[in-house]
């Protein structure tokens, strides 16, 4: 029974598990074993959502290594690039001497096993699929750099923002439908599989591919019509790219029958904010919850 | 027709090519490296500079000049099998049926890796061998084996496996990127387990194709006459079509289709110096290595850090020299 107690325990503690007091040995999500000796002193990461992920917990000074993507927040400029999120190069990543090089999904999975094989200390987050998850990558980086005080912080005062939202949005009685445009060509937008889609549940809409079993999908035009959203959201770098997709949506003769069309009603939602598996997913939450419901916010959030 | 190039002019020149451009591929990185770097890594073997000398960049300029020999020399064996200078390495459906095999493992979402090598090279080299023996049963089936058929039925089959891929890229929009990157060609990932394993099948092959060259050379006159001479034709034919295979499907599943090189590089080797296959395929093979370390070297300095797939390189480059050449030489 004790055995099967501290089993159950260990269980639950899942990726967590720790093997003797000082060096902590944690699994990343391809299943390898990682041990810390001490806090990490040279990280290279290699997707924009850890890079503000890290920034949040203060450890841009440890930052000796981004992407070309990783552009927030501003002081990222100074730091060395190693390349794009499937064609990181392996020298440059070399001559840093990382002690801590943190990988995500979308990294080309033949660069972070030739990596391993060269000897760099090689961390692979999956991105989740809900809002919470982003506070479960949160933690587990809080924790593979020897600073889980702080990432407890960042975490609970997401979770107030999120839980200060929920008491705003109180009962609403309307939930309306809403396309939420992803960039790239067509009509792609975040199925049941996606974190968006949590995040428009949690800011009381109802999206329109929810039912689709599918993280990212491209819709047709047919689908646009018979969904009828009553919103459309549209996620753009800039204004300028907003108001293109925005004037397309307006232009196509043969959306016209959509509602969200009809009345105009097309909202720009900021695409870094949303798009990035880390903090500022919370300002996306917001942003979208405002757009849905502004009369919760009168004053502002 | 010029008279041809001498051949001991040509192997010279590409020996000097291949020093400078290995020089060259060892010095030029997007780790900044100087001449004396090197020099201090030689005499006090710095770990990080061994790492980045050797285990990058000396094993990746030996990849890709294993994978050009490999894919030049499969080009020769196959322009001379079947009398066609159109003949490259990927014309009987070698390459769609590897792609089809990696890009299915990307939609499948295998990413093992069994004993030091990718599931997905294991799978490209399975299924570009298994298409080929498909084709060539089947092109069989018939009492006599015509080479056209073979042709036919080759690029027929490619086309259905390229069909396939095309398939599962729309399905699995998400592994796009990865899968372009393969498509397209890439050396990037060498290391010294996929140079242990292709440098033996080359040099296997390069054996097999020298010492059949004679009856090679006898082909061109065609099946009839080259049995009549003595040459036993089905078994010389047989073997040099496995061997074409082999080196095709070997280099795919570690460097993804490299398009180009298989069909430029023998052809202008040929307009070079004339067409005895006894000197084609080992200087076809030398050719196509240089040529593919310099290739790479482009590819991974033009944008540097962002490295270009080396497929649009070796069209870039190949295709001026090899109509300079058509026009110097015919």
């Amino acid at each position: 029974m004790p055995a099967l107690c501290l089993w159950l325990a260990l269980l639950c503690a899942g990726p967590w598990m720790a093997a003797g007091k000082q060096e902590a040995v944690l699994y990343d999500d391809l299943g390898h074993s990682f041990s810390l000796a001490g806090p990490p002193r040279r990280i290279v990461s290699l997707a924009p959502d850890i890079t503000e992920i890290l920034f949040a917990l203060n450890l841009g000074p440890r930052i000796v290594g981004v992407t070309r993507y990783c552009d927030y927040p501003p002081e990222v400029g100074r730091i060395e690039k190693v390349g794009g999120l499937v064609d990181p190069s392996l020298e440059k990543i070399q001559v840093l001497h990382p002690d801590l090089v943190i990988a995500f999904r979308g990294n080309s999975i033949g660069i972070v096993n030739r990596l391993r094989s060269l000897g760099s200390p090689v961390f692979v987050l999956n991105s989740g699929t809900s809002l919470a998850g982003v506070l479960e990558v949160i933690k587990r980086i809080g924790r593979l750099t020897f600073q889980p005080e702080s990432a407890g912080r960042l975490c609970r005062e997401l979770e107030d923002r999120r839980r200060g939202l929920e008491l705003a949005l109180g009962n609403v009685g309307n939930t309306p439908r809403i396309f939420l445009s992803v960039p790239g060509q067509g009509f792609w937008t975040c199925g049941a599989q996606g974190y968006l889609n949590d995040l428009i549940i949690q800011a009381r809409g109802v999206n329109i591919a929810g039912g689709i079993r599918r993280r990212w999908l491209n819709l047709t035009r047919e689908q646009l019509v018979r969904e009828n959203p009553e919103v459309i959201i549209v996620m753009a770098k800039n204004l300028e790219a907003f108001r293109s997709m925005r004037d397309r949506l307006l232009s196509d003769a043969r959306l016209k029958a959509v509602g969200a069309i009809r009345t105009r009603n097309i909202r720009f939602l900021d695409e870094d904010s949303a798009s990035r598996f880390g903090p500022r997913l919370f300002q996306a939450l917001e942003d979208v919850a405002r757009i849905l419901h502004p009369e919760r916010f009168p004053g502002g959030l | 027709m010029k008279t041809p190039l001498k051949k001991p002019v040509l192997l010279l020149a590409l020996l000097a090519l291949l020093a400078l451009t290995i020089g060259l591929s060892l010095l030029i990185g997007p780790a900044p490296t100087s001449g004396r770097d090197l020099w201090n890594f030689l005499v006090q073997g710095d770990k990080t500079y061994a790492t980045i000398f050797l285990d990058l960049r000396l094993c990746r300029v030996i990849l890709a000049f294993l994978v050009g020999a490999c894919l030049s020399l499969s080009g020769a064996i196959l322009q001379g099998y079947f009398q066609n200078p159109l003949a490259d390495p990927f014309v009987v459906g070698v390459s769609s049926g590897a792609s089809f095999g990696a890009v299915l493992c990307l939609a499948l979402g295998f990413q093992t890796v069994v004993l030091g090598v990718p599931v997905q090279s294991l799978f490209a080299f399975a299924t570009g061998f298994a298409l080929v023996i498909a084709v060539y049963l089947l092109s069989q089936r018939k009492t006599v084996f015509k080479v056209e058929t073979l042709l036919l039925t080759g690029i027929s089959a490619g086309a259905l496996a390229s069909s396939f891929t095309s398939f599962l890229l729309f399905l699995r929009s998400d592994s796009f990127e990865q899968a372009v990157f393969w498509l397209l060609g890439s050396v990037q990932l060498a290391d010294w387990r996929q140079v242990i394993t292709i440098a033996p099948q080359f040099l296997a092959c390069l054996f097999l194709a020298q010492w059949l060259a004679k009856d090679m050379n006898l082909l061109v006159f065609g099946d009839e006459a080259a049995r009549s001479l003595g040459s036993p034709v089905e078994r010389v034919r047989k073997a040099y079509l496995a061997a074409a295979t082999l080196l095709a499907a070997v280099s795919v599943s570690v460097a993804g289709i490299i398009g180009f090189v298989g069909l430029v590089v023998p052809h202008g080797v040929r307009l070079l110096i004339g067409p005895d296959h006894r000197y084609l395929f080992a200087l076809s093979s030398l050719a196509g290595g240089v040529f593919l370390v310099a290739c790479d070297l482009l590819a991974r300095t033009l944008l540097s850090p962002t490295e270009l797939p080396i497929g649009i390189i070796t069209a870039a480059l190949g295709a001026p020299i090899f109509i300079y050449l058509l026009h110097k030489r015919t």
